[in-house]
C-alpha cells in the first residue's frame, strides 16, 4: 500500500521585496510517497529550497506562504499554529542545509547542540542526552566520537561538519528529511561518504528523504522519483529512471544534454539564456524563451502539469508531438 | 536583468542615492545640515550684528530677554545672543568640516597604505595608528591651547583646534580603511588587474580607494559631528578664543548667568543638538544606503 | 573535442614548483613563524600550444596556488616556470618593465568567483578597456570599437558596455571576465574554476564559449577545476593533485577510463553519474582529505590507500611513465592496475 505522507497542492510562496514580489514558488504540487527516496531538482531560482521551507514552515522574512494547501500524514499544515508546528520540526520533519559552517552554531560544542535539541523534544535528561548524542555520532561514521562531542564546529572539517549536521536533523528521528544541497560545499571524496551515509541512514530509519539538488549525477544515483522545478514551477514529474530514458519536457531534455559525465566526452549542449527574473517572470510557459521547440502557444498561454501515464505528468503544450532524447536506456 | 535596451544602467552611487531618498529620516537630517550650512555661508548677510559686536549694549538692550527685535535674548554684556549664534555656526562648521577633509585624507591614505603593503611600511603605519588612536585628543587641545595661549589670542585658536584635531584625528579612519583593504587585497578582482599588469599604485586609487569609499563617508560624516561637539568643550571650558564667535564661547559665557539670563545658553545649546544631530542622522541614512547589498 | 596541438615545443614549461606559505602566530611586536604549509610541492609539467590540461584535485591539494604562482601572483619558494622559453620568474623580479608587461598580456588568467572578480564600480568599459590604459598598445580612437569587439567574441551585445557587473547574472558575468583577459590578446590562460559558481544549464555555454575561443585563437590552457566531469569535456591531458603532489599525469581518456593511481580512482568513482544505467561501486575512502600543514610522510596517500604497504611508509615514489608512455603516475604499485 502506497501512503501519500506529504502532499503539496498549487503552493505559491512570494518573496516582497522591495523591489518587487518575488514569485519564489508559483503553483508547486509535489506528492511523496512514504520511505521513498524523492528528489526535487531545478537551479538557483526553481524554487526548491523555498519549498521545503515552506514545507517546515520556516520561510525567511519577507517571504510568505500566500496559496496553496500541504497536508503531511493527512493532516494540513498550513493551518497549524508556530506552537503546533514546533512540536512537528525534530521528530516528524527535518532539515538538513548545504553549508554546515553557517547551520551549526559556532559557539556552542557539538554536545550541547545535539542535546538541547533531544532534551527538548524527548523526554531525557542531560545525561541520557549526552549519551544518545554520542552513539547518534557514531552511527554517522564519526570517528573518536567522545571527543568531536567536546570539539566546536570550526575545528571540525567540513564532512565532518555536515555528518553533525545530519546527526542533528536524525536526533528525533523524523519521518520527512529534507536533504538541502547537502554535499555542494563538500570536496568529491566526501560528497561519496555523506551520500552514502544518507542511503545506509535512510534505509535503517525508514525514512522518507527529499533530495534538493541541482546535480543530475546525484538524482541518478540517490533517487527514485524526481520533480524537475524551474523558476518556481513544476515543469516534469515521474520515476528517475522513465526521467532520465525517455524525458518528455524540453528543459529536462536540455539539462540532461548540458550536464558533462565523467564517463564520457560528448559534446555538450548548450542552453541559450538566462534563469528568468522571478519578479517579472516570461509569460505562459515560464520556459519558452530558452525552449528550441517555442511555439506562439508557449507565449501566451501556460501548460498545464498533464499526465502523460501513471506517475509522470508534465507541463508543456507540445509533450504528445515532440520526440525527446533521454539518457541511456 | 539587463536584457531591454534602453534601461540606463546603474552605478553603485545612483543605486545608494535613491535608496538614501527613500529613507525619510535621512532626508530630515540632510535637510538640516544643508539649513547649517547655508546659515554659515550667508553669515556675513544675515547676522543683524557683526561678530562679537557690543552695539546692543550702546542701545540700552543688555540683559534683556528673548524678543522681537533681539530673537534670542542679549547677554549682560550686550553681545546679542541670536547674532552670536549664526556666526559661531560658520566657525563651528569650519572646525567640523576643515578637520574632517584633513583627516580623511591623511587616514585613507594611512590605511589604504598599511592595509595593501606587507612589511615595514605597514606595520610602522598600524603602529603609528595605534598609538594616535589612544592618544586623548581633547586633553592635547587643551594643553596645547594653554602652551600656546598667544597664537590662541592672536586670533589662530580655532586653526589651533583644526591643526591638533587633524594630526591626531585620523586614526579611526586609518583603521576603518585598513581593514577594508585588507578585505579587498584578497578579492579576485585585485589580483585580475595585477593579473593584467597594473601597478600598486593604479590599484590603490582606481580600484581599492573607489571601493573603500561608503564606510569612509559616513564616518567622516560622523566625524563631523564629534569634531563640531569637540570644539564646543573646548570653547566651553574656556581655553577658546575669546574673540572668535563660537558656541562653546556662548555657552562658556552664559554658564555662570545660567538660573538668570537661560536664553545664552539655551539658544546656543540647541543649535548644537540640533546641527549634531542633524550630521548623525544623515550618517545613519548614508550608512543605509551605501550598504553594500546589491546583489539582490 | 581535440584541439590542434603544436608538439614541438611547450608554451609552459613548469619545473619542480615548490609553495610554502608561514604558520604565523601573533608574538607581542612582531609574528612567529609556527609551521609551514605545504601547498605546492615539486610540480612538473609542461602544456603545449593549443592545448587545455586539466589540472583536478579536492580543496588543500594546491591547484589554485599552482595557477597563481606561474603568473606571479604568489611568489614561489623555488622552481621555475618557462613561457615561450623565457625565465617567467626571473623576469619579474628583475623588474624589467617592458618584459613584465609582456608577459602580463601573454598569460592571463579567469578567476573563480564572478561575484568577486570585477571591480563593482567599474562599467564594463572601464573593465575591459583597463588593459588599454595599463599597456598602451591601442590608440585611444580606437578603443571603443575593440571594446565592442571583444564584447561580441563572448556573445555579449554592445551597449552592456555601459553597465556595471551588478547588474549581470552570474553567467553573463564570467563571460566579462573572459572578455577582460582578451583584451590583452593573450596565449596562455589560467582558467581556475570559472564554471563552478554557475547555474548547470549556464556551465556548457561558457564552457562551449571557452572551447570556441581556444580554436579561434589558438590559446593554451590550464583548466583547474574540482569537477571532474566538466575537466573531462575539455581537456586533452589531465594531471591529478593530492597535497601539493602531482600523483597521476595522462591524456583524459586514459586518466578517466584506466587510471593508474589509486587516488584517481577514488576521485573519478566517487563523481555521481547522470545516469541510471551506470552501475559503478564507489570507492570510499576512509577519513578526512588531510590538512597540508602537516602532510603524511613518504608516499602521501598512503594513510587513506587501500592498497598501501611498507615501501608507500617510507619511500616516496616518483612520478613516472614506466608502464605506460606518457602516462604518469606515482605510485609504489600502479602495476597493479594496468
Amino acid at each position: 500500500m502506497v501512503e501519500k505522507l506529504l502532499e503539496i497542492s498549487n503552493l505559491r510562496t512570494y518573496f516582497f521585496t522591495e523591489a518587487g514580489v518575488v514569485k519564489a514558488v508559483d503553483g508547486i504540487s509535489v506528492e511523496v510517497n512514504k520511505g521513498k527516496t524523492i528528489g526535487l531538482v531545478g537551479e538557483s531560482g526553481s524554487g526548491k529550497s523555498v519549498t521545503a521551507q515552506s514545507v517546515l514552515r520556516i520561510v525567511p522574512r519577507p517571504g510568505r506562504i500566500v496559496d496553496g494547501s500541504i497536508r503531511f500524514a493527512g493532516e494540513d499544515l498550513l493551518s497549524k499554529s508556530e506552537n503546533e508546528m514546533r512540536k512537528l520540526r525534530g521528530p516528524q520533519m527535518a532539515i538538513v542545509f548545504q553549508d554546515p559552517t553557517t547551520s551549526l552554531n559556532p559557539v556552542y560544542t557539538v554536545e550541547k547542540q545535539l542535546t538541547d535539541i533531544l532534551m527538548l523534544h524527548k523526554d531525557l535528561t542531560k545525561a541520557e542526552a549526552s549519551k544518545t548524542a554520542l552513539s547518534l555520532l557514531q552511527h554517522v561514521g564519526i570517528q573518536e566520537p567522545e571527543k568531536r562531542l567536546k570539539a566546536y564546529p570550526h575545528e571540525l572539517s567540513g564532512g565532518m561538519k555536515q555528518r553533525i549536521a545530519i546527526a542533528r536533523a536524525l536526533s528525533c528521528e523524523p519521518t520527512l528529511l529534507f536533504a538541502d544541497e547537502p554535499t555542494t560545499n563538500l570536496d568529491v571524496t566526501i560528497q561519496a561518504q555523506v551520500l552514502e551515509l544518507l542511503k545506509q541512514l535512510q534505509k535503517e530509519y525508514g525514512m522518507t528523504m527529499v533530495m534538493i539538488t541541482h546535480d543530475m549525477g546525484i538524482v541518478a544515483d540517490m533517487t527514485e522519483r524526481v520533480t524537475v522545478l524551474y523558476a518556481g514551477k513544476v515543469m516534469e514529474v515521474a520515476d528517475t529512471h522513465t526521467l532520465f530514458t525517455s524525458p518528455k519536457h524540453p528543459y529536462t531534455e536540455a539539462l540532461l544534454k548540458a550536464v558533462p559525465s565523467v564517463k564520457q566526452t560528448r559534446a555538450l549542449e548548450v542552453i541559450p539564456g538566462n534563469i528568468p527574473n522571478l519578479i517579472e517572470p516570461p509569460t505562459g510557459c515560464v520556459f519558452h524563451p530558452r525552449c528550441k521547440y517555442a511555439k506562439e502557444i508557449c507565449v501566451k498561454s501556460e501548460p498545464a502539469l498533464e499526465k502523460v501515464e501513471n506517475g509522470h505528468d508534465v507541463a508543456c503544450h507540445f509533450w504528445r508531438d515532440l520526440k525527446l532524447e533521454g539518457r541511456g536506456r | 536583468m539587463p536584457e531591454e535596451r534602453g534601461k540606463r544602467g546603474a552605478s553603485q552611487w545612483a543605486v545608494a542615492w535613491r535608496r538614501f531618498k527613500r529613507n525619510k529620516s535621512a532626508l530630515i537630517g540632510s535637510a538640516i545640515v544643508v539649513f547649517f550650512v547655508a546659515v554659515a555661508l550667508l553669515a556675513p548677510y544675515i547676522a543683524p550684528y557683526p561678530a562679537r559686536s557690543y552695539l546692543p549694549l550702546y542701545e540700552g538692550d543688555a540683559g534683556s530677554p528673548p524678543s522681537f527685535k533681539h530673537p534670542f535674548g542679549v547677554e549682560d554684556s550686550g553681545i546679542d545672543v541670536f547674532s552670536e549664534t549664526i556666526h559661531g555656526t560658520t566657525n563651528d562648521l569650519y572646525v567640523g568640516l576643515a578637520a574632517t577633509l584633513i583627516t580623511t585624507l591623511i587616514g585613507v591614505a594611512v590605511g589604504a597604505v598599511a592595509g595593501y603593503f606587507k612589511g615595514a611600511i605597514s606595520d610602522v603605519l598600524l603602529g603609528l595608528t595605534q598609538v594616535f588612536f589612544v592618544i586623548p585628543v581633547l586633553l592635547l587641545i587643551l594643553l596645547f591651547a594653554r602652551v600656546f595661549s598667544v597664537l590662541v589670542f592672536r586670533g589662530l585658536g580655532l586653526t589651533l583646534i583644526v591643526l591638533i584635531l587633524s594630526f591626531f584625528g585620523w586614526s579611526s579612519i586609518a583603521f576603518i580603511v585598513r581593514g577594508e583593504t585588507l578585505r579587498l587585497k584578497e578579492m579576485e578582482f585585485i589580483q585580475a588587474a595585477r593579473a593584467l599588469g597594473a601597478s600598486s599604485y593604479r590599484i590603490l586609487f582606481r580600484h581599492i580607494v573607489p571601493n573603500i569609499l561608503s564606510p569612509v563617508i559616513v564616518v567622516a560624516t560622523l566625524n563631523i559631528a564629534g569634531f563640531i561637539l569637540t570644539e564646543v568643550v573646548v570653547s566651553f571650558l574656556g581655553f577658546g578664543d575669546a574673540n572668535t564667535s563660537t558656541w562653546g564661547l556662548l555657552l562658556n559665557e552664559g554658564f555662570s548667568f545660567i538660573r538668570t539670563d537661560w536664553w545664552v545658553s539655551l539658544f546656543p545649546g540647541i543649535a548644537v543638538v540640533v546641527c549634531v544631530l542633524g550630521f548623525n542622522v544623515m550618517g545613519d541614512g548614508l550608512s543605509d544606503a551605501l550598504n553594500p547589498r546589491l546583489r539582490e | 573535442m581535440q584541439a590542434a596541438q603544436d608538439s614541438t615545443q611547450p608554451i609552459l614549461e613548469v619545473d619542480s614548483l615548490v609553495k610554502h606559505f608561514d604558520v604565523l602566530e601573533r608574538g607581542i611586536i612582531r609574528k612567529k613563524r609556527i609551521g609551514e604549509v605545504h601547498a605546492v610541492d615539486n610540480v612538473s609539467f609542461h602544456i603545449f600550444r593549443g592545448e587545455t590540461l586539466g589540472l583536478v584535485g579536492e580543496s588543500g591539494c594546491g591547484k589554485t596556488t599552482t595557477g597563481k604562482v606561474i603568473l606571479y601572483l604568489e611568489q614561489p619558494s623555488s622552481g621555475s616556470v618557462l613561457f615561450e622559453s623565457k625565465n617567467v620568474f626571473e623576469i619579474f623580479e628583475n623588474g624589467n618593465q617592458a618584459e613584465s608587461k609582456a608577459l602580463r598580456r601573454s598569460m592571463q588568467m579567469v578567476f573563480q568567483n564572478p561575484y568577486n572578480s570585477l571591480d563593482p564600480r567599474m562599467t564594463v568599459y572601464d573593465i575591459i578597456s583597463e588593459a588599454f590604459t595599463i599597456h598602451k598598445n591601442i590608440p585611444k580612437e580606437q578603443w571603443k570599437d575593440r571594446v565592442y569587439e571583444i564584447l561580441r567574441m563572448v556573445n555579449l551585445e554592445e551597449y552592456h558596455a555601459e553597465r556595471y557587473p551588478h547588474e549581470f547574472s552570474g553567467g553573463q558575468r564570467q563571460r566579462i571576465a573572459i572578455a577582460r583577459a582578451l583584451a590583452v590578446d593573450p596565449k596562455f590562460i589560467i582558467l581556475d574554476e570559472p564554471v563552478s559558481s554557475l547555474d548547470v544549464s549556464i556551465r556548457a555555454q561558457i564552457l562551449n564559449l571557452l572551447v570556441e575561443l581556444q580554436h579561434r585563437k589558438h590559446l593554451s590552457y590550464l583548466y583547474i577545476s574540482h569537477d571532474l566531469s566538466s575537466v573531462r569535456q575539455i581537456s586533452q591531458r589531465v594531471a591529478v593533485m593530492y597535497l601539493g603532489e602531482i600523483v597521476e599525469l595522462a591524456t583524459a581518456e586514459q586518466l578517466f577510463d584506466k587510471p593508474l593511481h589509486p587516488y584517481t580512482q577514488a576521485l573519478i568513482s566517487a563523481v555521481p553519474v547522470p545516469d541510471v544505467t551506470h552501475k559503478g561501486i564507489r570507492i570510499l575512502l576512509p577519513g578526512e582529505v588531510p590538512s597540508p600543514i602537516d602532510p603524511p610522510q613518504a608516499c602521501r596517500f598512503h594513510p587513506r590507500c587501500p592498497y598501501a604497504t611498507d615501501v608507500c611508509r617510507q619511500v616516496a615514489p616518483k612520478l613516472e611513465d614506466k608502464l605506460i608512455k606518457n602516462h604518469f603516475v606515482a605510485c609504489h604499485h600502479a602495476d597493479k592496475f594496468v
